[in-house]
């Protein structure tokens, strides 16, 4: 019996190693009709496998991935580098301070003992 | 030094860590903490898409490339000003304008198809399948669908045929077959809607 609810489900979102044996042409064929089906229903998911389609070489496309996402973490990681940073800058001067205020408690305390006696 | 062990640690972890969060939480836990890494993670999983994306509209592997790090750049700088709630669309929609601009400044034309017209998140509502009577209707309205329209979706959703399949099945052009299949889904929605309402 055929499965209409098909038709209605938009079915699990396929990942990154699915899309890419699609592409190798090695997809099962619950992956490839997974893609298929988003590519119905999202633009998203057809443009990007047209575009992928045209690479001439899937290594120069992993390449180009791997790249990107080394260049993007060390983009968002730098900023926080430079919020960590900042952060322990204002942390030294809690501590300067703490230090301070404790070291003149400490000679009050023994100034005033010594008055006493 | 203590930021560099952090940074070592994200850097190991994350890619698979956070594979259970979806791009909603992730959302929120970026703008919660102002912390741009939780904006790399959501990133990181368009990165294919939105090159191949780029790939379509210029054409260039380079050009692709520079394109996804610009929208990234974007992305970047001007998430922590709006509230994105569809990070997804949202991606899609700055990757293809960045596209479009970028060929309009060569003054190159641009085919624009009909495919790229398909509608973002026109999903039938999931309550919708679970009324039984919903399949009656799909089936009913199913042969109320045009000729080409009826047999790719047919071909398609009931008998899961790929792509390629129904194209030397039928003999139509793959631009047709999935415009087809798309048209043939949205009007379906359109006919159960109506007679759900009907009831």
């Amino acid at each position: 019996m055929v499965d209409l609810s098909n038709i209605l489900s938009n079915g699990p979102e396929p990942n990154e190693a699915a899309l890419k044996r699609y592409l190798d042409g090695t997809a099962s064929d619950a992956e490839r009709f997974a893609i298929e089906n988003q590519m119905t229903d999202e633009a998203f998911m057809n443009d990007a496998v047209e575009g992928l389609q045209n690479f001439k070489d899937p290594q120069v496309l992993q390449q180009y991935v791997l790249q990107l996402n080394n260049d993007l973490q060390k983009q968002t990681n730098k900023k926080k580098a430079r919020k960590l940073k900042r952060g322990l800058k204002e942390q030294n001067w809690t501590i300067l301070a703490i230090i301070a205020i404790l070291v003149l408690c400490t000679l009050a305390y023994a100034v005033i003992s010594m008055y006493h006696r | 030094m203590t930021h560099l062990f952090i940074n070592a640690y994200f850097k190991v972890v994350q890619k698979d860590s956070y594979q259970h969060i979806s791009d909603k939480e992730l959302l929120l836990k970026f703008r919660r903490d102002l912390d741009n890494q939780w904006l790399g993670v959501i990133l990181q999983r368009y990165t294919m898409l939105l090159l191949g994306v780029c790939m379509k509209y210029l054409k260039n592997e380079e050009l692709a490339k520079d394109a996804v790090q610009q929208v990234f750049l974007k992305a970047i700088s001007e998430l922590h000003k709006y509230e994105v709630d569809y990070l997804k669309s949202w991606l899609y929609t700055i990757a293809r304008n960045h596209c479009l601009m970028q060929l309009r400044d060569k003054t190159k034309f641009v085919a624009v198809s009909d495919q790229t017209e398909m509608i973002i998140g026109n999903h039938l509502e999931e309550s919708m399948l679970e009324k039984e009577q919903t399949l009656l209707l799909l089936e009913q309205s199913l042969l109320e669908l045009n000729g080409p329209q009826k047999d790719c979706v047919t071909l398609f959703y009931l008998q899961k045929k790929s792509y390629q399949e129904i194209v030397d099945l039928t003999g139509f052009s793959l631009l047709q077959v999935k415009s087809y299949i798309q048209n043939g889904k949205r009007n379906l929605k359109i006919l159960v809607t109506q007679k759900l309402q009907q009831e």
